[in-house]
């Protein structure tokens, strides 16, 4: 039952994220990577993480796609068209070397032992929330502060010239 | 081959094809979403090695990861408007100056 629910979810991710890569508009690769985001949240649901995958779909798939979606209406679409698609040459080229590094981490993963095991946890959301706020109280106030320096960086970067 | 290996072959294939699709894309905006791919794949295998060690650690990881997947986003779609502005558009072959 597992294999059956990971084969679904990892052919949709697969199709789509090709798709994200190799389609000609820009707006439809934006399509493509919505679908491989929710793929991406139902894999996270498979692996027991529950407040990870509705994070992920509120942040990526409400937010960060909306945004993307934004900014490509905000630019002339002419402009947007003049390069769309990808570059033959550097599929030729990159190809291989992706394949190849492909193999290598993919045998060095199947030859290779995990871990053991060091405990079970019962309630999932429970037990990020008690992690995060004792043994990563600090990581996490620092992160507010990345959000705030990169939304005056944002408003900085896209404000108009004088 | 445990379904664990599988989860992590999964994503070590996504983060690799993120990789191909910032080589090859000609256009910005789709090379920042191939990005985003790339960090999807980092935060599958976090989640998947946490399931496998029984811990939460990972998943806390990836809540960061999900963080500076935001600010990423933000600072790196308005430096490509502002590109775009001061510019003109350029492919992403076009961008070799580093002032005018």
């Amino acid at each position: 039952m597992e294999w059956i629910v990971f084969g679904t979810l990892a052919l949709w991710l697969l199709g789509s994220v090709i798709g994200a890569i190799l389609v000609r508009n820009p707006v439809h690769s934006i399509l493509f990577f919505l679908s491989s985001v929710l793929a991406m949240a139902g894999l996270f649901l498979s692996l027991g993480a529950e407040l990870l995958a509705g994070l992920q779909i509120i942040i990526y798939a409400v937010a960060i796609v909306v945004f993307y979606v934004l900014v490509i209406t905000t630019i002339p679409w002419e402009k947007v068209k003049r390069f769309e698609g990808v570059y033959a040459k550097e599929l030729a080229v990159g190809f291989p070397v992706v394949l190849i590094a492909f193999v290598l981490m993919g045998y060095m993963v199947v030859e290779g032992d995990f871990a053991q095991p060091v405990g079970k946890v019962e309630d999932n959301v429970r037990e990020v929330g008690r992690t995060l706020f004792t043994s990563y109280l600090f990581p996490f106030e620092i992160a507010s502060v990345i959000l705030l320096v990169a939304m005056i960086g944002a408003i900085l970067l896209g404000r108009k010239e004088e | 081959m445990s379904i664990e290996k599988a989860y992590i072959l999964l994503s070590i294939l996504v983060f690799l094809i993120g990789l191909l699709g910032v080589m090859v894309r000609k256009n910005l905006i789709t090379m920042l979403v191939s990005t985003e791919i790339m960090l999807n794949g980092v935060n599958l295998t976090l989640v998947s090695a946490d399931r496998f060690l029984g811990r939460v650690d990972g998943q806390i990881l990836s809540f960061f990861v999900l963080t500076v997947a935001a600010a990423e986003v933000a600072v790196g779609l308005g430096l490509v408007v502002s590109i775009f502005r001061l510019r003109g558009y350029e492919g992403s072959s076009e961008i070799v100056h580093l002032r005018d």
